[in-house]
């Protein structure tokens, strides 16, 4: 059974309906990439999972529909979602982002060892562990944002275009340490990613969206040998 | 010399009460991102509860304590029911919205107790204290006093329990705070009522003074503004102290120049205010607001 | 209200209708009933300035009863000195505009809640100083007049020739507003609003929109205090009173932001429900305002004039319900109508940080 299934999910803001039953399986421990233009609902759809838009269809989690569950609610369940746009809270240090992240768990002891992992994980947040969020590099946002939904303990982590608006090789540090949470951590994920690239360096499935339907599907190698992929998601 | 102090101690405690509402109205608006012109009305709600008990033969400090109960859930409630429509919305309406609250407030409490202003007992005793051979009065300090250990206690609150760092992450940014599962909702609640409660204690010290009535605290309400708007509006330090300034310059001025006096001296720290405020456009006190896109 | 008044014809002959009915009825009114009618005139002119600041250029302003009173004592101290009335009149929307224009060269850099404070002061600071100048003003008693009686040639009550003296002033002023507000300079507030960095990269100067914006909506202030005067022939600090700029608003917004209808929707609310609320039971009238002005803004939070969309809406509703109505009236040609292409980009929920 896997861990976490959309089914025939609708979404809309407003008038303008931005998926048309999206379909969707994520297996325990799995990865899978959305890919996808702008607007063809990436995002749409792991906000229609966090509760953050109204939707029709079912949203399984551990097989209990979690549809129509507010956003807290979600996260509560073991659901962390790393925001487009980092969404990392400013005027607060990188320790209290942290902390925040871990706001849930009671097991003191065991919140200040994922400190220490989180700051191993991510080297340049343990310089700036005193500074405001505000303060630091976009880059360092990132890192802070994935860094903050690990001291969740989830079991499902969403991550919405990590390297949106990074250098490459911030973005690729961004993915090494992505990789090697879902290796460490038995982090299942789900990753929007413009950048095909990246993506194919930490997923093995693929869904790929266009105007808000499932366009095609399927593991890593097919995708990658596929033609219309290469040329649109791969520069190539 | 002994009558600048008695002034300026007693200007510091008539800011001290704007202080604690100005303080209220930072906290909602941290929390919730809107003015609340209710703050005063719902303060002088709390204090008329208060009232009312001590009519019933309650004694004075338990009708307080109950005042602020009272107006922690009075806070929570109104923030659930009324405010949250409105939230995140079009700005101006959540600003109707606390002006509609303040008239229907006011008129809540006149249908208890009407509009004529009454005496309210007080805590401190007549009389002055001798500090360093000044004589101040035991009013003033002991409203400095109270105010000032509920500042400690709000700051304790924020910076050293998980529920503050909660609070102060739901007002920097509630999108990413539900995203880490903090139940915003009831944070939310909890904001306005821990507001509600500071603008009762200020109710509270300040109606022996002014006496009770519906509209005891309209005044205040815009010294109240005036001071966290001045201090920065995200700077609870900043409130207070500016709070302060606003009560110590109005003092000065009305006791010292004689143009100005006790008609004009109201105008004083708000002409003040608009030349800081054209100045530094921030607050005396608050960040300036770096964008990173 | 545009599917109503789709039709050219049936907008011209709403317009007709109300127009008739403007002229009309105060001929056949009590006094009390033209004294209201006047006071909606009156206030109507206030809002007004109130909406093109606040709703069409998107700038908090708390000050308005500060213009108004300003306005009113400029007309007593003219009328009490026997100068032209018109002269009075015009010195009553130049004074005002000229003493907005100097708050909002010096604040209207200031953003948000910042000016809202400057703004805030100006009654604050207003009042004292109208106590304080009572040679001017006739201090804390207020300063009675007595002029615009009605010309005998009129045949007409003195309340009445009031009436249609300020329902003159009040209908110029609309007209001009609107087509302020319809034009180049209208196009320009709702840009300042929606984003004052866009503005700048059009070429719209904000700081410049939003100076013209306050003078405009000062003088409309002092014109209101004249009309005031004309009705009232009373004024008093009281005129001032931060509370009534603080109603100001919310008759602002009950009626509808950004919206001439809208504008007058608000007076009538304003001068009508204290005395509804009044004459239900004279006691509760704080109470029955209050609870009034919310179950408005909880029906209709887009105001008044958004009440025949809505009840349309509710009509039709089964056909597309759950819809959320984004009704962006009245922003001219389109400039801050959501973009609908890009349903990714996040809600303004994130921005609500007030600054």
């Amino acid at each position: 059974m896997s861990l976490l299934e959309l089914e025939n999910i609708t979404a809309s803001y407003g008038h303008a309906q931005a998926l048309h039953g999206v379909s969707l399986s994520l297996p325990a421990g799995g990865a899978v990439g959305i890919l996808g233009a702008n607007g063809a609902g990436k995002t749409t759809t792991l906000r229609a999972i966090s509760g953050m838009v109204k939707t029709t269809g079912r949203i399984l989690f551990e097989g209990k529909d979690i549809s129509g569950l507010s956003p807290d609610r979600v996260a509560r369940l073991g659901i962390a979602h790393v925001p487009e746009g980092r969404g990392s809270l400013p005027q607060l240090s990188v320790r209290d982002n942290l902390l925040v992240g871990a706001y849930q768990r009671r097991d003191r002891k065991q919140i200040a060892e994922d400190i220490e992992y989180c700051l191993d994980l991510f080297p340049n947040l343990r310089e700036r562990i005193k500074s405001n969020a505000a303060a630091l590099s976009g880059g360092e946002q990132q890192m802070l944002a994935v860094a903050r939904a690990v001291m969740a303990k989830p079991r499902v982590m969403l991550l919405d275009e990590a390297s949106l608006g990074l250098a490459p090789s911030t973005s690729r540090r961004v993915y090494e340490a992505i990789l090697r949470l879902r290796r460490e951590a038995q982090l299942s994920m789900i990753v929007v990613e413009q950048n095909a690239v990246l993506a194919f360096s930490v997923v093995d499935h693929a869904t790929v969206l266009e105007t808000g339907k499932v366009a095609l599907t399927g593991d890593k190698a097919e995708l990658m040998g596929m033609d219309a992929v290469r040329r649109a998601y791969l520069g190539g | 010399m002994q009558y600048f102090i008695q002034v300026v101690v007693d200007g510091v405690a008539t800011g001290a009460i704007y202080g604690a509402l100005a303080l209220a109205i930072v906290l909602v608006n941290r929390a919730t991102g809107l003015i609340n012109f209710a703050q005063g009305a719902m303060a002088v709600m709390s204090t008329f509860v208060a009232f009312g008990l001590i009519r019933a033969g309650v004694p004075l400090l338990l009708a307080a304590v109950v005042a602020i109960v009272f107006a922690f859930a009075l806070g929570a409630f109104l923030e659930r029911v009324v405010v949250r429509r409105f939230e995140g919305g079009d700005p101006d309406s959540a600003v109707v919205v606390t002006i509609g609250l303040l008239v229907l407030l006011g008129g809540i409490s006149a249908l208890f107790f009407g509009y004529e202003p009454q005496p309210f007992p007080s805590f401190f005793p007549l009389g002055t204290i001798n500090i360093f051979g000044v004589f101040v009065s035991l009013r003033s300090v002991g409203t400095i006093v109270i105010l000032l250990v509920a500042m400690v206690l709000l700051q304790v609150l924020f910076r050293s329990t998980k529920l503050g760092l909660a609070m102060r992450a739901v007002a920097d940014n509630p999108r990413s705070s539900a995203l880490s599962g903090l139940p915003v909702s009831r944070l939310l609640m909890v904001g306005w009522g821990l507001a509600a409660a500071l603008g009762a204690i200020a109710g509270l010290l300040v109606a022996p003074q002014l006496f009770i009535s519906p509209g005891m605290l309209d005044f205040a309400l815009v010294y109240a503004l005036a001071a966290a708007i001045l201090g920065g509006l995200d700077s609870p330090v900043g409130a207070v102290v500016s709070a302060a300034f606003i009560g110590v310059v109005e003092g000065l001025a009305g006791a010292y120049i004689d143009f100005i006096g006790d008609d004009l001296k109201i105008a004083v720290p708000f002409a003040v205010m608009i030349f800081i405020l054209v100045l530094r456009p921030q607050g005396l006190f608050g960040r300036k607001v770096v964008v990173r896109v | 209200m545009d599917k109503i008044f789709a039709n050219r014809w049936l907008r011209l002959a709403a317009l007709a209708v109300f127009a008739v009915l403007l002229i009309v009825a105060p001929l056949v009114s009590s006094r009390f009933i033209n004294y209201q009618l006047s006071m909606i005139a009156v206030f109507a002119v206030a809002l007004l300035g109130l909406n093109i600041v606040m709703g069409y250029t998107g700038q908090v302003s708390l000050g308005q009863s500060a213009f108004l009173g300003l306005g009113a004592y400029i007309a007593a101290y003219g009328v009490r000195n026997e100068w032209n009335l018109v002269l009075v009149l015009l010195l009553c929307a130049i004074i005002p505009a000229a003493v907005g224009m100097l708050v909002a060269l010096a604040a209207a850099r200031l953003r948000g809640l910042a000016l809202a404070m400057i703004t805030i002061a100006l009654p604050i600071i207003g009042i004292p100083l109208a106590r304080r100048f009572s040679e001017f003003t006739g201090g804390s008693q207020g300063t009675t007049v007595s002029f615009l009686g009605a010309p005998d040639w009129s045949g007409l009550a003195n309340d009445q020739w009031q009436y249609y003296v300020v329902l003159t002033i009040a209908v110029v002023a609309f007209v001009l507003a609107r087509n302020l507000v319809r034009g180049r300079v209208g196009r320009a507030f709702a840009i300042v609003k929606e984003n004052e960095s866009v503005a700048l990269a059009m070429g719209v100067s904000p700081y410049r929109y939003k100076v013209l914006a306050f003078t405009i909506s000062s003088l409309l202030g002092g014109v209101a205090g004249f009309m005031y005067l004309a009705i009232v022939q009373f004024t008093s600090p009281e005129t001032m009173n931060f509370f009534t700029s603080i109603n100001l608003v919310a008759a602002m917004v009950i009626g509808g932001s950004a919206s001439i209808v809208g504008t007058i929707l608000g007076a009538i609310y304003y001068v009508l429900v204290p005395v509804v609320a009044g004459q239900v039971n004279s006691s509760r009238t704080a109470l029955i305002s209050g609870a009034i002005l919310l179950a408005v803004l909880f029906l209709l939070p887009r105001g008044l004039v958004s009440l025949p969309r809505r009840m349309s809406l509710l009509i039709g509703g089964t056909r597309r319900r759950g819809a959320s109505p984004r009704d962006d009236q009245n922003s001219p040609d389109g400039a801050s109508t959501a973009d609908p292409g890009t349903p990714e980009t996040p809600t303004a929920h994130e921005e609500r940080q007030a600054r």
